[in-house]
């Protein structure tokens, strides 16, 4: 381990691994540009090199990256990757309470130490959680996609009708495409954008980006600025005591949340975006203070940030052990070692032991790189909110198209941002939840074709999605998440009412 | 007059230069940056041959040759805006197998004919895996178990419906005179989830290519058991063929590029000679094989009756498997 250390300290590696992390600080920062087109922009150009400073490479410019799609997120309300859409939900309300200095610098440190917990977690128990995963099949990813969906309920503010129907609107919306079990058309009507489907990337980017900016220039012709220029860059100011207070208070929470992070990431069928969403539900249905969660509650900010940066060193658990992408950046990976002429799957521990070492070394001190490179991206970002609001707003909505161009290169995803960005303003006037809508759109084709391929499994038959341990096991968190509060009440009642009768 | 005379003589003038200068164009193509439309994703296996033969296309014509990922439809989206390209050799589709399925799949009006074929360069035969624990040996082994079993007995996956390596499962119990329906098959996104399917034993059979469970197999935790295709593939000449068990069949997917119809001969040859050149160089074999994709070249029209006659033959596979929507 010393000697893979050191060995990946000399400038060939060095060099182009930190220049990929200022990368991912630009990718992540950027709507609708995303890890995996950077990973894919980048491997071409690793061919000629060694296979550590390509895989350096790819490690860097995914660790910065999920963090980098925090800034955004936190300071103008606009998701950088998918697995940012939680960091709007309070991020961006403690930046209107002065506090997005403190959100995006715990945003940063959080990122670093779920890095950290997720790269720990790949060295030392990889093969363990790696056959735990392959136990994973339609059935339990179905609880795990209910469970998902039953977030919903949780991470919405005020009503839970509403939040329910804006769900319903995600999962109906992520029907629409080549349904995945008959290969059925739906909801297309024979127009070939429509075929591939309502990519939830533009649709994210709309509901809070382009919401946010239509409501920021209707309503301040009516109320006076409240983000004056000159105390923005106060806002983006923090004291690094209280961060390391915050984090103090809630290691706990933190460590929870990257092993959820990392057990997610570490399943094949999901990634860094559900495991921020599952881990934001959870933190909020443990908290103390859940009525905080969405009114600028630091847990918030805290739980999903450790867990996304965890799930990368999870993703690598299947795709070290099996030779099995656990996402799509790993899926690049394991086509990129091939191109160094390595072999990657179950032969590498045993013929390429140094340069796992040197992976599990890189991840590592990717963490410490991760903290110089992301404050500078905060100071960068700093600067562009001193820009008068107008700019600011302009540029927006410029990124925001690009990005969504970009990531299909398609001018229908355009359309997208700007018909969500309506749908998501009005929304919000009628206060209907946006998050439970990106939900839905997630999770939605994982529970519904998880159902239904499991049933093509068992012919019908709905026994599996509950005899099998772990499937139990899932369905029995579910039961309890929402079964235990009124059961507890209702002894509570009939206690009292007893008492009463006495 | 002397006016009039003025401005025929301008008229004369201007529409020789613009004819003058149609002309150059005419000798040297390209003189601006060629786009390459990949229907697939950026990172997976035609995205990274498709910026392989673009970098070295580049070097031969000396303009910039750019990859753009157009995904979505079961590839029918890139295919489309490839067809509907303005026609001047500026635009190139990566065409793929799935060209020849998506009109009988309802996907699109789009078939093979809508295009000039420039090469084809690839061709990756299905083939047929178990788990390394599983009891069969060989092909015919598993298929007698499958006629003799009751129907469903059997789950097999590989990609979603109608996509290569289910379509490759169809061809196969075709040759073998099983119906397809005697067996469950669950859809996947692609090669990649199935594997891990079987790996974790929640499905008995795959069907995909060889390199794509190559680790796996070499690993020991997988078994190959044939390849659909007619010859033993050199590279890992330890797998039987289908023949071999007593079926023929030989299937797969392919990989080729292609221009829209009318776009002018000279350009087609240009743009043709260029790609003999790339893929004909040792530093394009040498990226194949340590990709593991397998090398088939079919130049212009035989490469285009290649694909209209498979774009034919699927027409009664996919409505007797029913996907026709």
């Amino acid at each position: 381990m010393i000697e893979a250390l050191v060995s990946i300290f000399q400038i060939d590696v060095l060099i182009p691994w930190i220049l990929a992390m200022v990368l991912g600080i630009f990718v992540g920062g950027v709507p609708g540009l995303t890890a995996t087109m950077a990973v894919a922009l980048i491997v071409p150009l690793t061919y000629h090199m060694q296979p550590i400073a390509g895989l350096a490479m790819i490690i860097g410019v995914s660790f910065t990256s999920i963090f980098a799609g925090d800034i955004p997120a936190t300071f103008l309300r606009v998701p950088g990757t998918p697995a940012s859409g939680t960091a709007v939900l309070d991020g961006y309300i403690l930046t209107h309470k002065g506090k997005g200095g403190l959100a995006i610098a715990l945003d940063l440190f959080c990122s670093a130490i779920g890095g950290i917990l997720g790269i720990l977690i790949l060295i030392f128990i990889s093969p363990l959680l790696a056959n735990f995963a392959l136990k994973f099949t339609h059935y339990e990813y179905f609880w795990l996609g209910v469970l998902g969906l039953s977030m919903s309920t949780v991470i919405s503010k005020g009503s839970n009708t509403k939040g329910f129907f804006s769900m319903g609107i995600g999962v109906l919306l992520s029907t629409v495409g080549i349904d995945l079990v008959t290969g059925y058309p739906r909801f297309t009507f024979h127009n070939s954008e429509l075929m591939g489907g309502i990519s939830f990337i533009p649709v994210m980017i709309g509901l809070f980006g382009i919401s946010e900016v239509l409501n920021q220039i209707i309503t301040t012709n009516n109320i006076d600025i409240s983000l004056k220029n000159a105390d923005i860059s106060d806002k983006t100011k923090f004291s690094l005591r209280e961060v390391f207070k915050e984090i103090k208070t809630h290691f706990l929470l933190i460590v929870k949340s990257s092993v959820i992070g990392n057990l997610i990431g570490a399943l094949p069928g999901a990634g860094a975006d559900v495991a921020a969403w599952v881990s934001y539900g959870a933190a909020k249905k443990t908290s103390k203070h859940p009525e905080e969660f969405g009114n600028g509650s630091i847990e918030g900010v805290v739980a999903p940030t450790s867990a996304n940066n965890a799930a990368i060193g999870g993703s690598w658990i299947p795709a070290l052990v099996f030779g099995i992408p656990g996402d799509t950046i790993t899926s690049i990976v394991l086509g990129a070692m091939l191109m160094y002429g390595l072999k990657p799957g179950p032969l590498i521990f045993e013929q390429e032991m140094g340069l796992v070492n040197q992976i599990f070394a890189v991840g590592l001190v990717s963490q410490i790189f991760l903290i110089i490179i992301g404050f500078a991206g905060i100071k960068a970002y700093s600067y562009i909110l001193k820009f008068e609001k107008n700019i600011i707003n302009t540029s927006i909505i410029i990124f925001s198209i690009i990005g969504a161009f970009a990531l299909r290169n398609n001018t229908f995803d355009i359309g997208i941002v700007i018909i969500f960005g309506l749908i998501g303003y009005f929304c919000e006037k009628g206060k209907i939840p946006l998050a439970p809508m990106i939900l839905g759109l997630i999770l939605g084709p994982m529970v519904e074709e998880n159902l239904r391929i499991g049933l093509v499994k068992t012919e019908g038959a709905f026994l599996p999605f509950l005899s099998r341990p772990i499937s139990l096991v899932l369905f029995l968190i579910i039961v309890l998440m929402f079964g235990l509060a009124p059961i507890k009440k209702l002894i509570k009642k009939m206690f009292t009412t007893n008492k009463e009768k006495k | 007059m002397k006016k009039l005379l003025l401005l025929l003589t301008v008229l004369f003038v201007s529409s020789f230069f613009a004819f003058a200068q149609g002309e150059t164009e005419a000798e040297d193509f390209p003189t601006k940056p060629i786009q390459v439309i990949c229907p697939w994703s950026a990172g997976g296996g035609t995205d990274r041959t498709a910026r392989f033969v673009a970098d070295e296309l580049s070097k031969i014509l000396g303009q910039p040759v750019n990859v753009v990922n157009k995904t979505g439809g079961n590839g029918s989206v890139g295919h489309q805006a490839g067809a509907d390209a303005k026609p001047d050799g500026y635009t190139i589709t990566n065409v793929t197998f799935d060209i020849c399925a998506l009109k009988h799949l309802g996907y699109s009006d789009l078939t093979p004919a809508e295009y000039i074929p420039l090469l084809q360069f690839n061709e990756d035969a299905a083939s047929v895996t178990v788990s390394a624990d599983s009891k069969y040996n060989t092909l015919s082994e598993l298929f007698d178990d499958i006629k003799s079993k009751p129907a469903s007995s059997f789950t097999f996956s590989g990609s979603a419906i109608g996509s290569a390596w289910d379509l490759s499962r169809l061809a196969l119990f075709d040759a073998a005179g099983v119906d397809p329906a005697k067996v469950l098959y669950v859809p996947s996104k692609g090669a990649a989830p199935a594997i891990t399917e079987l790996l974790g034993d929640h499905v008995d059979v795959i069907t995909c290519s060889y390199p794509e469970v190559a680790p796996q197999v070499e690993g020991g935790s997988l078994k190959t058991l044939a390849v659909l295709s007619d010859e033993r593939n050199p590279q890992f000449d330890n797998i039987p063929t289908a023949k071999e068990s007593g079926i023929d069949c030989s299937y797969g997917t392919w990989r080729g590029f292609a221009v829209p119809l009318e776009t002018p001969d000279y350009v087609v040859e240009i743009l043709t000679d260029a790609l003999e050149q790339v893929i004909n160089s040792q530093t394009f074999i040498d990226f194949m094989n340590a990709n593991g994709f397998g090398i088939k070249i079919r130049v212009g029209q035989e490469y285009g009756d290649f694909m209209i006659s498979q774009y034919e033959g699927l027409g009664p596979m996919i409505e007797k498997a029913g996907y026709n929507n």
